[in-house]
């Protein structure tokens, strides 16, 4: 047994054997053990990976003379032993198949959908009119931050969210809502750190006032089904739920420079 | 000797449980005040500001009746059972699963907190001994199917067991909310799980607090073995498939010789995929709607080159207008009815994207739901297939939900109160203009023990004008769905809607798809015999190793 391990023809299939496994599945599966967020590798990538890794391997058996020669031995023998002849021929015939096969995978018709690109943050308008008002979005802060108790604020914006919100977005607020698998694109995941917590609550706004069909085309507007809330709710109730996405979630929000060039 | 030992227990318990309860709750009240008080209330009424958006509606912890438990009817559940709800939600309600977001303490502080909303958590929850499940064989499930017929399961969950029982329409909860004998056919909704043992722990247990009793008494009174409630809990898990269902981004519709099945019910269908489509509340528009009757779309779809066919099945409890329904229509109107007629709308005085779809509702839209009689309206079921008025070039296509004035969308649409499926243009959800002049869309439709089976037909070429879609083999052509349920009260914005999918009409495959893979078999296989034939010369005249 360690012999054959010590054979570089054996340690080459193993190293690309252990590599394929850990890319293909190690990559996607182990990190979640601990606590770590992962996602399978795409084709693609696993094809790059895995040449560097024969790359490697190459070199590596082709280090030392005596290695090469160890390592070539059993492929000369399985082409030229006549011992070796059925092996050899069941190689032949196996060989071409697959080639056969995966070439057929390639050329059969495929039905896809055809790709649907999105702009996530689409830039926002300059200024929007919410209910006949003129409003601009640049430096425009949550006004309730600097009015009363914020956590009357956030219970209010808690009314709002639950009333209106939670059948799409949910009660985690990670938009996974009892309807949300009926729409395309899923509604927004606000526990996930690259939605609010990217943007500016006067942003956040815009997006809850004009909803899915105010977006610019880059965004998709016929797709979504983010209601125009603007019809549903009133200027306060909006900022208040916006208190309340922050609060809950933990995250706080993207904040404008101020004039003199310094972040709050 | 008892007594004492008994009174030793009593204490130990009381000590055991006193300071936990009292030293938990503060924690588990904080927890609940976050993220449970939404729905369920502050005080676990379940009257929480989400709770009037929802049916089933959340639980009320002061009644202490829980649906899901491993106690008998009646009893409390253990703290196990109220953990396991905790974790893993109810499925097809508005209840998730709480391990990705609460701690296993957290967890279990909720548990403690919600047991003081009611004093019945006193007592001790009186647990049901189960049983192991039987092999499952085709006997098994044959006899589950006999016992579902003499428990008669199907007075509620129906012949056929789409919740369309006889019984169906006047259910009520414990709470006189009207609810809906489980879809058996749809096991990934069973609000305990969809497993046969899940099920047959239902059957010994009861829902509390909903029509579903326990089987207990029967099990005691000898009128059915234990073996047999685990053969229908076989039957009934049978009835959903195997794995849920996933939609599709594309439909296929395979293309098939000779003349295509315009029936339902032709056994020519069966060699078309079939495509799960999930159908969700119109909450988009007002008047918006929370609960709709219809969850999901089975798509099938088959074409010859000439014609396209698209077969629809969906399961509806009710074939309405059915006066036997107009009870629950009221019933379910009146506690789910929008408070938001588009009449009482704010002034959509709003940029251009969205101005121009404040259109009045159409003609077509008869029954609108703004009428104050007390009388429900007999509405129809309907239902309605969208296509763009021509394929997309680019990615934009008309909004999802039936276009806009700018931007109209191209419909079958089929109501069970006409004689026939109509073309129809819509701008806007449920401004629907159907389109003047002879059409050669097809339908027919049946009814059959709580499910629809629709068969629309059309040829792929249109006839003259732009309002209607001009179907390509070869093309990804959007596609979209819409349900509407009369005895529910749907109608207009009220319905199910679904997002964009495709349907893809095959081509014939073209025949280098066969020659290109023989070609490089073939062409591998030389270059391999070359190899050898190499590689032998070369030992027969060196003798020598060369490299």
């Amino acid at each position: 047994m360690k012999s054959r391990l010590s054979h570089p023809f054996v340690q080459a299939l193993l190293i690309l054997a252990v590599a394929y496994l850990l890319f293909r599945f190690g990559i996607a599966y182990i990190p979640p053990l601990l606590g770590v967020k992962s996602a399978p590798v795409p084709h693609t990538v696993l094809l790059q990976y895995m040449l560097t890794v024969a790359v490697g391997v190459l070199l590596y058996v082709s280090a030392t003379e005596d290695r090469w020669r160890a390592f070539k031995a059993p492929i000369q023998r399985v082409l030229v032993d006549p011992s070796q002849r059925l092996y050899r021929l069941a190689l032949l015939v196996t060989v071409p198949l697959l080639a056969g096969f995966i070439t057929y995978r390639q050329v059969r018709p495929s039905v896809e959908a055809p790709p649907n690109l999105r702009s996530i943050h689409p830039a926002p308008p300059s200024t929007i009119t919410f209910r006949g008002k003129t409003m601009t979005l640049a430096g425009l802060e949550n006004p309730l931050r600097k009015e009363g108790n914020l956590r009357d604020h956030v219970e209010e914006g808690r009314r709002v969210y639950y009333q209106n919100c939670v059948a799409c977005h949910g009660d985690q607020l990670n938009g996974k809502g009892h309807f949300a698998h009926g729409f395309n694109p899923p509604p927004a995941d606000f526990t996930d750190n690259g939605t609010i917590p990217q943007l500016t609550e006067s942003f956040v706004f815009w997006r809850i006032a004009k909803g899915g069909r105010g977006l610019p085309k880059e965004g998709t507007p016929w797709n979504s089904a983010m209601p125009a809330w603007e019809d549903f709710l009133t200027e306060r109730e909006i900022w208040a739920v916006i208190i309340f996405l922050y609060d809950q979630t933990g995250w706080t929000p993207r904040t404008w420079d101020t004039a003199e060039g310094g972040a709050r | 000797m008892s007594a004492r030992l008994a009174g030793t227990a009593a204490l130990l318990v009381a000590l055991a449980a006193a300071p936990a309860a009292g030293q938990q709750a503060p924690a588990g009240k904080a927890i609940y005040e976050k993220w449970c008080a939404g729905c369920h209330g502050s005080d676990g009424k379940g009257d929480g500001p989400a709770a009037s958006t929802m049916l089933p509606r959340p639980r009320d912890f002061t009644r202490a009746l829980f649906k899901v438990r491993t106690t008998s009817s009646g009893s409390v559940p253990t703290d196990a059972d109220l953990r396991h709800v905790i974790d893993d939600g109810m499925p097809g309600s508005a209840m998730p699963g709480w391990t990705d977001v609460l701690s296993e303490s957290d967890r279990d502080a909720l548990v403690q907190y919600i047991k003081t909303f009611s004093t019945a958590f006193q007592q001790k929850p009186d647990v049901v001994a189960f049983s192991k499940a039987p092999p499952e064989n085709a006997a098994a499930i044959e006899d589950g199917r006999r016992t579902y017929e003499k428990l008669e399961c199907f007075k509620c969950h129906g012949r056929a067991a789409r919740g369309d029982g006889p019984s169906a329409s006047t259910q009520e909860d414990d709470s006189h909310f009207p609810i809906r004998p489980a879809n058996l056919e749809e096991n990934w909704r069973f609000r305990g799980g969809g497993s046969v043992e899940d099920i047959y722990r239902r059957l010994r247990t009861g829902l509390d607090g909903t029509p579903m009793p326990s089987f207990n008494d029967m099990l005691a009174a000898k009128v059915v073995t234990d073996e047999q409630l685990w053969h229908v809990a076989q039957y009934v898990r049978s009835l959903s498939p195997k794995e849920p269902p996933e939609p599709p981004e594309v439909i296929r519709a395979r293309l098939v010789e000779g003349r295509l099945p315009t029936s339902p019910d032709d056994s020519a269908w069966n060699v078309a995929e079939r495509a799960y489509i999930p159908l969700v509340g119109q909450v988009i528009i007002k008047p918006r709607w929370f609960s709709p009757a219809v969850d999901a779309v089975w798509v099938q779809a088959l074409h010859n080159g000439r014609d396209l066919a698209i077969r629809l099945v969906w399961d509806d409890r009710s074939r309405s207008p059915d006066p036997r329904w107009s009870e629950w229509q009221r019933r379910v109107t009146e506690v789910m009815g929008p408070k938001e007629d588009s009449a009482a709308a704010p002034a959509a005085a709003t940029s251009g994207t969205s101005g121009s779809d404040a259109a009045p509702p159409a003609p077509a839209d008869r029954a609108s739901p703004a009428g104050a009689t007390p009388a429900v309206p007999a509405l129809g079921d309907a239902f309605a297939v969208q296509f763009p008025r021509e394929i997309p070039q680019g990615m934009e296509r008309p909004y999802f939900l039936m276009g806009d004035a700018r931007n109209p969308v191209y419909l079958w649409y089929w109501r069970s109160d006409a004689p026939a499926a109509v073309e129809a243009t819509a701008r806007g959800l449920a401004n629907i203009t159907p389109i003047p002049g002879p059409s050669t869309l097809r339908s027919q439709a049946v009814f059959d023990r709580g499910q629809w089976r629709l068969v629309l037909t059309r040829p792929l070429a249109a006839p003259g004008g732009g309002d209607r879609l001009t179907l390509v083999q070869g093309e990804a052509i959007p596609i979209a769905f819409f349900a509407w349920d009369g005895s529910n009260g749907e109608s207009g914005t009220k319905g199910a809607v679904s997002a964009w999918y495709h349907v893809y009409l095959d081509e014939p495959t073209p025949k280098t798809v066969y020659t290109t893979p023989i070609a490089t078999a073939a062409l591998t296989a030389g270059f391999g015999i070359l190899v050898v034939a190499r590689a032998q010369r070369r030992e027969k005249q060196g003798g020598s190793k060369g490299d």
